[in-house]
């Protein structure tokens, strides 16, 4: 693309300065999906270097340290005890006692290690303990719970290595402080500042706890699960064993390879309409909305507050009563077309398919999600309007601008500029709306193409729904799901790098400051 | 009361967001300084010197990257500010807005477990010496800009501790407020009788309230001295110009010598450099160079004829202040120059011959005159 | 505008002409609006008290029989049981994610610690997994842990509450826009940084509390995924959402219509009440989320 300086770039017409913009915002998408690239490459650098700096720290604080410090090498928290520091070192030398029990009691760590390459050897069918609680031993092997403890014992080894590292660390600290003649912290002051200078990591340790527990840990399983062929037939306890099977599942979701490519297509079609509802869902609400806090916004309309509680209420109701209600509203038999039905618009039995048929249920979908999402934008576009400078308006007014031009000049970029961010998350979480479509049509009507293939798809479903009926479905295929998920993040974190790299508030920060 | 004491302290900011490891900014270099029992004094420089840095690491706020701060000869590096004894007043007064006056005031003592009759006591009698005895039950929104300032005082006035810290008190008020309160900071003073650390970016703030005057730019101490040191003797010509209002004048010339006598001849005029200054030439054994000369805009004077020795200029601008003038005049190569004199050593006629254009003459005196290495920018007689 | 040879009064009037147009138009659409906007509320409450012998969908905007007898059938359903489990869910959801989001952001906003952009890049990154995703394994473990089924309000709280430190950027935008020199000077005073967050940061945070233990009340009320998901067909362990749920359903929507109707009711009453007396803090929340993005 020619490159124009400033002068020659506004000697151009219209239309071609229009086009070079054009052009110049698909040519900085393959250099942002670059940027990104260089961004991970150095991440990686930077990550290789400071392991580095950390072993060769680590060899010096052996090779200066003291017998106390190399002793500590093996006997984590000797050095804390030995110098004073009880507190710590109790801790440091439980966590390890902890560790080492683990590690090699008969299913510890060790075991479940060991079976994480084949994810157990003897299938169900021998003797079966009935009893609940599994956490010490399973008579038969359990390819879940392998999968599942292997992922810990991986954990807890990381976690391990990295409080080992601490403990190195301390003693380094510790030898140098004594040296220099001053005295080391005690317990006490290590209570101390917990609320006061380590504040921070008492604040911080549940939520991580929670969503290392809850979210990393369950993730890291269902990555893996993508690579396994479990699902209902193969629960790994029960019924029968399941494995690894490589690529297989990624392969066939992809149609990559030999053999069908029903779930490719499927999953194309599924994919496509996701974007569009996505894209539709997303706009229609924020122009729409941001139409009517407009006019709720306007010179001399009376009870603003009252049609702002109106809509509001609508945000109070939990959605699955007002969805299900307007689902059955709308459905081949509800009482919008009994109602039409019975004032004769409609003959007979006739039915208008507001859900019924493939078309026309997009459609009421993305409608009925208007009526879902007003609201929200409303509120949203009525705080950002009424923080728009004045004075822009009335320069505007002044320079002759009529209402249509200061709302394309003034108004909208206003808008978009602040609230780009919002649009992004707004475009990724309806991609992930499951409530709306769940609710309304359970993703139907079906598919009569896909459905022999991958469930009962239908062609109002979002990848979202499709992998909850996947799960919940008759073959559950757990395996599928996962690859889904994986497929959802992929395309949810390339748009999210790209559209928020592109996005003026995150260029231009100071623009409209 | 006490002393504070920085040694070697150095402030560098990691640009911490792990790509790029080698991006860092050194704030604050090397400073050094002893500051004595009951001293005021005031941190000086334009925005970025790394002012506030420093009274940010002697209150704790921010880590010292190197070197020692001690407080009664105690090194406070490791101390939190709680454990400093000190007090402090921000610049935008940060007072917790859903406290009253009295509340807000009597918050650190509360939080020394003090009982409440000698909080009273400590409150009400702050609140008298500020005069804010009848806003003790208003929220500090309720308050005027001047009226926070002095709340913000009295928060930390009621400690009694040993290092009051003042960051830019004055700069969120407008002109007539600050003289009147930059006053009452004098006055303060005197009541308190314990050691402040002032920082500000205003000269004048800086030459009325300090002790001694400490200027900086881009991290370094360039001067440590009393307001007639840093006006008389500045350092370097940074000093020279960031001291005084309106700006020394600065003129590129050379220090020559005839003999024993050393000469200046600014825009081709020639001028001896005698009496002090001449023989303080003499004592550092100058030689001849480049220079850049430094005349203040007072110093200057201003002649209605031409004689030798004195500049020929043009009057471009003239500010009438009221009790002074300043003439901005333009010398025959273009350069303008400030010149600031009473208007009370002016007769009627000759402020009626003060129009653009009207052709001065400039007189100085070689005590007025300060110079300056070209190649260092170093003062020659420091 | 162009008529400037006119009389000023004439201008005027004429301005004021367009605006009552266009005003008038605007309440058109507004007042049509409100109609649709309600319609669907107005309508369950109308529904809920139809009484006679159909029970399923019918025709009727206005009842033709009215009667109490959709509330009363409620008593011999499961629906108080449910009712007690999501209400349980959402005042233990309310207490426990307000606390863990508030430490969150709050320790984001303020301390600059090592690991904090990358900690907070992790979590960026973490929430573009679909969180049903990892609905599958944790419903395996709490199932071995017994908190599913009929024990599935507790495991249900869990889930909820467990992940909800992700939650963190309307809050920590909030404590961003306090003045960090309160912390500052409070700490000069003798705080430690606990009693600086107990005794400055809350009681000036006081909107986003409330905006923080609403919207986490609000949501197990909505909840269908997890609690499905937990409940696993057990009606001792299911919440409103998938109770009523299973009314609709092909083979019971033509005996159960109404009566969902009524549950509905009873359901959105509460919610409704609560949200529209803290609605103040709702709106601040939600701008001030969108603005900060």
């Amino acid at each position: 693309m020619k490159q124009y300086t400033d002068l020659e770039y506004l000697k151009l017409s219209k239309f071609r300065r229009g086009l070079h913009k054009l052009a110049a915002f698909f040519l900085s998408i393959p250099r942002a999906i670059a940027g990104l690239f260089v961004k991970i490459g150095l991440f990686l650098k930077n990550a290789a270097l400071a392991v580095g700096r950390e072993i060769k720290d680590i060899f010096l604080t052996f090779k200066n340290g003291d017998w106390k410090t190399r002793l500590s090498f093996f006997i984590m928290g000797f050095g804390n005890l030995s110098r004073g520091q009880i507190l710590r070192g109790v801790l440091f030398l439980l966590f390890q006692a902890v560790f080492i029990f683990f590690m090699v009691k008969p299913t510890g760590g060790l075991y479940w290690l060991s079976m994480l390459p084949s994810l157990g050897k003897e299938g169900p069918g021998k003797a079966y303990d009935p009893v609940y609680d599994t956490y010490v031993t399973a008579f038969n092997d359990n390819s879940f719970q392998i999968l599942l403890y292997g992922v810990l014992t991986i954990f807890f080894i990381i976690a391990c290595v990295i409080t080992w590292r601490i403990n190195v660390r301390q003693n380094k600290l510790a030898q140098q402080i004594l040296d220099s003649g001053k005295p080391l912290k005690s317990g006490k002051d290590d209570l101390r500042s917990m609320v006061d200078d380590n504040f921070h990591k008492t604040l911080l340790a549940l939520p991580l706890a929670g969503i290392l527990i809850f979210t990393v840990m369950p993730i890291v399983f269902m990555i893996l699960v993508a690579f396994t062929n479990y699902d209902g037939a193969h629960d790994g306890y029960t019924n029968a064993l399941f494995t690894w099977v490589g690529l297989e599942n990624i392969n066939t979701m992809l149609g990559i390879g030999a053999g069908s490519k029903v779930y490719a297509a499927t999953f194309g079609e599924i994919l496509l309409w996701t974007l569009m509802w996505a894209f539709f869902a997303t706009f229609t609400n924020y122009f729409l909305g941001m139409l009517v806090a407009m006019m709720i916004n306007k010179k001399g309309i009376q009870f603003k507050k009252g049609w702002r509680t109106i809509l509001v209420m609508t945000i109070a109701i939990p959605q699955f009563i007002s969805l299900l209600y307007v689902s059955k509203m709308f459905a081949q038999n509800g009482m919008v077309n009994q109602f039409l039905q019975s004032i004769g618009v409609l003959k007979g039995l006739n039915y208008i398919p507001f859900l019924s048929k493939e078309w026309p249920a997009r459609i009421s979908v993305i409608l009925i999600n208007i009526w879902i999402g007003i609201p929200y934008v409303m509120l949203i576009a009525t705080g950002i309007l009424m923080n728009i400078p004045q004075d822009l308006y009335e320069s505007a007014k002044i320079d002759g601008a009529s209402g249509w031009k200061q709302y394309t000049k003034i108004t909208l970029p206003y808008m978009l500029f602040i609230t780009g961010p919002y649009l992004l998350t707004t475009f990724t979480s309806n991609m992930n709306n499951f409530n709306v479509i769940y609710l309304l049509t359970s993703g139907g009507p079906p598919n009569p193409t896909a459905s022999s293939a991958a469930g009962s798809v239908g062609f109002t479903d979002l990848l979202i729904t499709w992998l909850f009926k996947i799960t919940t479905g008759a073959e559950s295929q757990y395996y599928f799901a996962s690859v889904i998920g994986i497929l959802v993040f992929i395309v949810v974190a390339i748009i999210s790098l790209v559209v928020y790299n592109l996005l003026p508030s995150v260029k231009n920060e100071e623009d409209f400051q | 009361m006490a002393s504070v004491k920085l040694t070697n302290v150095k402030k560098i900011y990691d640009s911490n967001d792990g790509s790029h490891s080698k991006d860092y900014v050194v704030a604050v270099q090397d400073f050094n300084l002893e500051i004595k029992d009951k001293e005021f004094v005031v941190f000086v420089g334009p925005s970025g010197c790394g002012k506030s840095t420093t009274l940010r690491m002697i209150a704790g706020l921010e880590e010292i990257s190197d070197g020692t701060v001690e407080i009664d000869g105690l090194v406070v590096n490791d101390l939190q500010p709680k454990d400093r004894d000190i007090a402090m007043v921000f610049q935008n007064y940060a007072l917790y807005p859903h406290m009253t006056v009295y509340d807000n005031i009597a918050f650190s003592l509360r939080l020394q477990k003090m009982p409440e009759d000698e909080v009273y006591e400590r409150v009400t009698r702050a609140a008298e010496i500020l005069g804010i005895t009848d806003y003790l039950m208003r929220k500090p929104r309720a308050l005027s800009g001047g009226q926070r300032q002095r709340v913000a005082i009295g928060r930390a006035m009621v400690r009694d501790s040993k290092v009051f810290l003042m960051d830019e008190p004055l700069s969120n008020l407008d002109a007539k407020l600050r003289n009147q309160m930059r006053a009452e900071i004098i006055l303060l003073r005197q009541k308190l009788d314990t050691t402040f650390i002032y920082v500000t970016h205003d000269q004048t703030e800086a030459m009325t309230l300090g002790d001694r005057i400490v200027i900086m730019k881009d991290g370094f101490i360039q001067q440590v001295g009393t307001p007639s040191e840093v006006f008389d003797m500045p350092k370097n010509l940074f000093v020279a110009e960031f001291i005084g209002a309106p700006k020394m004048n600065i003129i590129k010339t050379r220090l020559q010598k005839e003999g024993e006598a050393y000469f200046v001849s600014p825009y081709g005029v020639r001028m001896p450099v005698d009496g002090e200054k001449g023989a303080a030439l003499k004592g550092a054994s100058a030689r001849e160079q480049e220079i850049l000369l430094g005349i203040r805009p007072e110093h200057i004077s201003l002649f209605f004829e031409a004689e030798k020795g004195r500049i020929p200029c043009r009057l471009a601008v003239k500010e009438m202040m009221g009790s002074e003038l300043h003439l901005h005049v333009t010398v025959e190569d273009g350069s303008r120059l400030i010149i600031r004199i009473p208007t009370l050593g002016l007769s009627e006629e000759e402020k009626k011959s003060l129009e653009q254009g009207a052709a001065l003459y400039l007189g100085v005196e070689s005590k007025a005159m300060h110079f300056f290495s070209e190649e260092t920018e170093e003062n020659i007689l420091v | 505008m162009q008529t400037t040879t006119n009389t000023p009064v004439k201008q005027h009037m004429g301005m004021k002409k367009k605006a009552r147009i266009s005003n008038t138009f605007i309440y058109i659409i507004l007042i049509l609006m409100s109609i649709i906007w309600l319609f669907p509320f107005v309508s369950i409450v109308l529904q809920s008290f139809r009484g006679g012998p159909v029970k399923g969908m019918t025709n009727e905007i206005i009842p033709k029989i009215w009667s109490l007898e959709n509330y009363k059938a409620l008593a011999n359903t499961d629906f108080f049981k449910w009712y007690l489990n999501t209400l349980i869910a959402a005042l233990a959801t309310s207490l426990l994610q307000t606390v863990i989001v508030l430490c969150m952001s709050y320790t984001l906003s303020r301390f600059r610690f090592k690991l904090r952009k990358g900690l907070m890049r992790f979590m960026l990154i973490l929430g573009m997994f679909p969180g049903m995703l990892a609905m599958i394994i944790l419903y395996r473990v709490l199932k071995d842990l017994g908190l599913t089924q009929a024990n599935a309000v507790p495991g249900l709280i869990l889930v909820y509450v467990a992940s909800s430190g992700m939650g963190y950027y309307i809050s920590k935008g909030f404590f961003d826009t306090i003045p960090k020199s309160l912390d500052e000077a409070a700490r000069i005073d003798g705080a430690t940084r606990a009693q600086v967050l107990t005794k400055i940061i809350l009681p000036l945070a006081k909107p986003i509390v409330i905006y923080t233990i609403l919207t986490s009340f609000m949501a197990p009320w909505g909840d269908f995924v997890f609690a499905r998901y937990i409940s696993f067909g057990s009606s001792e362990g299911m919440n409103v959402a998938v109770g009523l749920y299973n009314w609709l359903n092909a083979d019971q929507i033509n005996s159960s219509y109404t009566m969902f109707c009524a549950g509905g009711v009873i359901v959105a009453i509460p919610v409704t009440i609560v949200f529209m007396c803290l609605q103040k803090y709702y709106v601040e929340g939600v701008t001030g989320g969108a603005v900060k993005g």
